[in-house]
């Protein structure tokens, strides 16, 4: 599979239009091939279980048909929207994320984030007819109404790419936000707004980018030009995901996490860890206005999906880790908004009391609900949720789950599906304020720092780790504390995360199962079958060397390959790599794991190097994170090609 | 004994005890049927529900449990000369109480087996102790009478490792351990200074102590969580509620009458209350419908006898223990304590910006002793190592030393404890902002207030990770 994504990853890069449609021809063959064991889980009884995991929901223009994004299964199921019978089950790329219709209906596009690619399906004839290579990692997806243009936002190469929606072609890429995401269109065509799930790097060097709040955008596209046109500020806010508009176009508004990385993690009540709040922005509230979703006692966590009815009299949010829809009276809200005046964005997120003044309910639905979709009277809302293979449909009237879907899945639920469940809901922490999934967004990661409890108040600042792929290559966290994730998840987590008695043993025994089989994602930098660029190769060879530019031997403990030795990058034992500061208890440090590296900015243990060069050009003077001061600044970039590669 | 017992009580039901609603004839059957369950009340003669936060006798004319069964009475515990304060297991197989075998003894905790009904004693002592609750793991809590008020304190079941929760100079009673694993108990406010009854919350390990709301002001005692997480209580003549959303308390439209408080709800949704119409009769337990409240707002009797008040009903039903608080409590003796923002009240802006911090605290005469001053930075943050397990007080100063604001109670922090706090009384609603405090900018190390010498050499930060 690997060699098949390098290889994939390569043409995306180099394939020319005109080879597109063979290349699409290849990767559907490949995919084929590769088909048995993609989404395969492996279960406490080794037995493979294929759950559907419903991600995002669509319905036909006609409204006769409910497109279902099964990220696990990896397909689009059609439903009949009146009966839910099956009519068809398409199957798509690997690891889909995104889907869209063409304002005809006659196009359904879905993005295959593991392939890069774009499923286009003709509705008709319910077939996947194109496959179009993307960006890295394709997440959402919309068709502008004049049928013209595809756009599709591209998580790992943090990009929009914009392509003819006739042919597939490649025409321009638009720069978004860090891990771009999630795309809406204006209802007149005119606007695309795009999301992305991980903070913007700080654009000042001024040595505090890790103590300072993050910050993020919702990125506008003007349609007709295909051009950004504003960039809205999220300030203070890491992991934007779903954006919704009015039909009368003067209200939008984001899901997102407000987080509370910079004030030591010393407890949760009162929105101690996150504040899940929603961005309101257009004409009607002028600029921007956040709002929390969370009480003062319940929280609604991991805000997702989000939808404004047609009369624009609610919206409606999922909470993954909560498990909840929210309902807002949006006349009550503008009121609550309107009520303080504010010549500048402003945030209320700070106040549990405010959601009081808008939150009409809260109502349970499945596990890690995610996409949502209004009919068009507004009359019934369907819930994807994504863990429990069912569909929430909800009566708007009456506020509450009127009928549940379950999809074809599988009946049993596996040790690695209920490690899954485990993972993405709040319930365990103190209040269900946060879960695993609330740092570690999709199984990943959220390019933050934090100031844990334990270590002293303002002392030992962390940079989150990404937790792909970690098998092998404990002990875990920066000062390698924790020598296995039963360790790490279970009463470390208790004592210090959630702040409340967590998991049985047979949970966490899941739980452990589910984190230790997240593969690493596709590396987007490597070649197919292990073969590197000259650049690449240069950079092994500085990598492995055991003497420097002016042959004098760099010691054993002082060269790249010996601390990061293995599979996977680490020697599993700790070095002082001279970065210790002046708060951190000690200079001994854990040696990362250098997966997919490439993606996970900001680098070193407090996340203080934005990027990779960063590590060599600013925090190792004293060549103790290896002997790096005599290399070129081309031999530096040489070094960090190769280390993408990782 | 017991047989004695039981007979006295089966006389006294027919010539004294009223069972309204229980007999199979009477109109109010389905409301009966609708508690669903088993009952177990306290009888006595004079019920004084705040009398213990005023270190008094609760029950000055004695008090007996009673268990209501089929609409019989009959004492649930032979061979005591009082008992109250029922507590049923989370496995509903067992009762906590406070007993007195005899008459001039102390109240104790009690643990009776239902299906024996044979008793042990969990926690002795030669003070009263008194409302003990359980605790998830094994444990409970319950009041114990000292030279300053009851303390909260916890305890195995078997009665060893005593653990003080409530470190002030004033009562404290517990009145139901929430789901999330908090205790919710009752205090005069400023707490540890004042004597309006207020509502309060503590984990089970001491820590993190704070007021429920901060809408103070009205006396209100007698809180009980509902399957809402709505926590029910009583003004005395009026019930009210928190809420999750709200950062004040909500009236409950409930008849004019006066409530002991201790509200429990029934699997149809219902409350059982115990009130009284007048301050002269005796309190009865009644049904409250808070869904029809408007449309009728009338109290359903239930149980009632002429010369008893029925008080602290209880349910005799499993129900699912609330959550653990696992303690991360650290090895030190002192406590620190992160300010974020001093200057941000309830009470308003300040006029002029805190230049420093006094912390006082009280010996054991009660005489206010200083701890020290620490600086306050501009963002209005502060960071002090502060004496543990004991009464402590904030006061901000301006640069000549003046106190511009104090705190108007006192609180405690655990040993080992280590937290932050919003700012000085903002309230549960106030979220921290996402920002470094500028103290911490400056320094990790805070300001040494303990008033002990080397307190913080006793273990530095815990090692190991997180």
């Amino acid at each position: 599979m690997k060699d098949r994504m390098q290889g994939r990853a390569r043409a995306t890069l180099i394939a020319p239009v005109a080879a597109i449609l063979s290349f699409a021809a290849v990767l559907a063959l490949a995919h084929q091939c590769a088909r048995p064991a993609r989404a395969a889980t492996l279960s406490g009884q080794d037995d493979f279980v294929d759950y559907d995991s419903p991600l995002e929901l669509l319905l036909s223009p006609d409204g006769a048909r409910l497109y279902v994004l099964c990220q696990q299964s990896e397909e689009v199921r059609v439903l009949d929207a009146s009966t839910f019978a099956v009519i068809a089950s398409i199957a798509v790329g690997r690891v889909p994320r995104g889907i869209a219709l063409s304002s005809s209906g006659d196009r359904l596009y879905v993005t295959n984030s593991w392939d890069d690619t774009l499923s286009v399906i003709d509705t008709r004839k319910l077939a996947v007819i194109a496959t179009w290579p993307v960006g890295f990692e394709p997440s959402g997806v919309v068709a502008e109404g004049a049928g013209m243009r595809v756009y599709v936002a591209n998580r790992i190469s943090n990009d929009i790419a914009v392509l003819d929606a006739a042919t597939g072609t490649d025409l321009k890429r638009l720069l978004a936000g860090r891990g771009a995401s999630y795309l809406a269109l204006s209802l007149d065509g005119s606007r695309i707004y795009a999301t992305h799930i991980f903070p913007n790097p700080p654009p000042l060097r001024t040595g505090m980018e890790n103590r300072t709040p993050p910050e993020s955008e919702i990125t506008v596209i003007d349609t007709a030009r295909a051009v950004v046109v504003n960039r809205i500020l999220l300030h203070a806010i890491a992991g934007v995901f779903h954006v919704a508009l009015s039909p009368d176009g003067r209200l939008g508004v984001v899901a997102e996490l407000h987080p509370k990385n910079l004030v030591p993690l010393a407890h949760l009540e009162h929105g101690g860890a996150f504040a899940d709040t929603l961005t309101l922005f257009g004409a009607d509230v002028g600029p921007p206005v956040e709002i929390p979703l969370d009480e003062l006692e319940r929280y609604a966590s991991q805000p997702f999906g989000v939808a404004i009815a047609p009369d624009k009299s609610r919206i409606y949010v999922t909470s993954g880790g909560s498990e909840i829809v929210t309902v807002i009276d949006v006349p009550r809200m503008l009121r609550f908004v309107r009520a303080r005046p504010h010549a500048q964005p402003v945030s209320f997120a700070t106040d549990l009391a405010a959601s009081a003044n808008y939150v009409v309910t809260r109502i349970p639905v499945g596990r890690n609900p995610r996409g949502l979709l209004l009919t068009p009277d507004g009359r019934r809302l369907f819930v994807a949720n994504r863990l429990d293979d069912t569909i929430s449909v909800i009566d708007t009237r009456a506020n509450r789950v009127a009928s549940t879907i379950k999809l074809a899945g599988p009946t049993q639920i596996s040790a690695l599906r209920r490690g899954e469940q485990t993972f993405y809901t709040a319930r365990y922490s103190f209040q269900g304020q946060i879960g695993c999934s609330s740092c570690h967004i999709d199984s990943t990661f959220d390019g933050l720092e934090w100031d844990l409890e334990p270590d002293g108040f303002g002392r030992d600042i962390v940079d989150n780790r990404l937790i792909e792929d970690i098998k092998g290559t404990e002990p875990y966290k920066w000062n390698g504390s924790n020598p296995n994730i039963p360790t790490e998840c279970g009463p470390r987590t208790e004592m210090y995360f959630w702040r409340s008695q967590t998991y049985d043993d047979r949970t966490l025994t899941d739980l452990t199962l589910y984190i230790r089989s997240l593969p690493s994602r596709p590396n987007r930098w490597r070649l197919r079958g292990g073969e590197l660029t000259p650049a690449q190769a240069r950079g092994l060879a500085i990598f492995t060397r055991t003497v420097d530019k002016f042959s004098k031997p760099i010691p054993e403990g002082n060269r790249c390959s010996f601390c990061h030795s293995g599979p996977k990058g680490t020697s599993q034992k700790s070095f002082d790599v001279g970065t210790r500061k002046p708060t951190d208890n000690s200079g001994l440090l854990d040696t990362p794991q250098l997966s997919n590296i490439a993606l996970t900015a900001p680098y070193l243990h407090d996340g203080s190097a934005r990027t990779l060069e960063e590590i060599w050009t600013i925090y190792n003077p004293s060549d103790k994170h290896g002997r790096t001061n005599d290399l070129t600044k081309d031999e530096l970039n040489d070094l960090i090609e190769y280390l993408r590669t990782r | 004994m017991r047989a004695i017992a039981k007979a006295a009580a089966t006389a006294t039901c027919v010539g004294i005890l009223r069972l309204l609603g229980i007999s199979a004839t009477s109109p109010s059957q389905s409301s009966v049927h609708g508690i669903g369950a088993d009952m177990i009340v306290t009888s006595t003669p004079v019920y004084r529900p705040l009398a213990a936060l005023r270190g008094e006798e609760r029950f000055p004319q004695g008090a007996q449990l009673l268990l209501i069964h089929k609409g019989d009475a009959e004492p649930l515990v032979d061979g005591f000369a009082a008992t109250a304060d029922p507590e049923l297991s989370f496995d509903g197989t067992t009762v906590l109480f406070a007993g007195k075998k005899l008459e001039s003894e102390p109240w104790q905790i009690w643990e009776l087996t239902l299906a024996t009904r044979a008793t042990r004693r969990v926690v002795a002592g030669d003070e009263d102790a008194i409302r003990p609750l359980c605790l998830p793991g094994g444990r409970i809590v319950y009041a114990r009478s000292t030279a300053h008020g009851f303390q909260i304190e916890s305890a195995a079941l078997d009665g060893s490792g005593v653990q003080q929760i409530t470190y002030m100079p004033a009562s404290a009673v517990p009145d139901q351990i929430l789901r999330d694993g908090r205790i919710l108990f009752e205090s005069g406010f400023p707490l540890g200074s004042g004597s309006t009854p207020e509502m309060f919350l503590v984990y089970q390990d001491g820590s993190g102590v704070e007021s429920y709301r901060c809408d103070h002001g009205v006396a209100r005692w007698g809180g009980r969580q509902l399957s809402s997480s709505d926590v029910v209580f009583t003004h005395g003549a009026t019930l009210a509620r928190f809420t999750s959303p709200l950062a004040h308390e909500v009236t409950v439209a409930a008849p004019r009458a006066e409530y002991a408080g201790g509200v429990i709800e029934t699997v149809q949704g219902e409350w059982l209350v115990s009130a009284r119409v007048a301050p002269a009769k005796h309190y009865g337990l009644d049904l409250f419908d808070p869904a029809h409240a408007v449309a009728k707002p009338a109290l359903e009797p239930v149980l009632a006898r002429i010369d008893r008040d029925l008080v602290q009903p209880i349910l005799v039903s499993p129900r699912n223990p609330p959550n653990h608080h696992p303690s991360a409590l650290h090895p030190w003796n002192y406590a620190n304590l992160l300010a974020l923002d001093a200057r941000q009240s309830r009470d308003g802006a300040l006029k002029t910006a805190p230049a420093s911090v006094r912390l006082d605290t009280l010996d054991a005469k009660g005489n206010e002793i200083s701890l020290g001053t620490a600086p306050v930075e501009p963002d209005g943050s502060f960071f002090v190592q502060v004496r543990a397990d004991a009464p402590i007080r904030f006061t901000l100063l301006d640069d000549k030393g003046a106190a511009l604001r104090q705190e108007r109670g006192w609180f405690w922090i655990r040993r080992g404890e280590q937290r932050y706090c919003v700012g000085c009384h903002v309230g549960p609603e106030r979220a921290p902002e996402n920002r470094v405090p500028a103290v911490l900018l400056r320094t990790t190390t805070p300001v040494d207030l303990t008033g002990i010498r080397g307190a913080n050499t006793t273990k530095a930060l815990a090692s190991g990770g997180n």
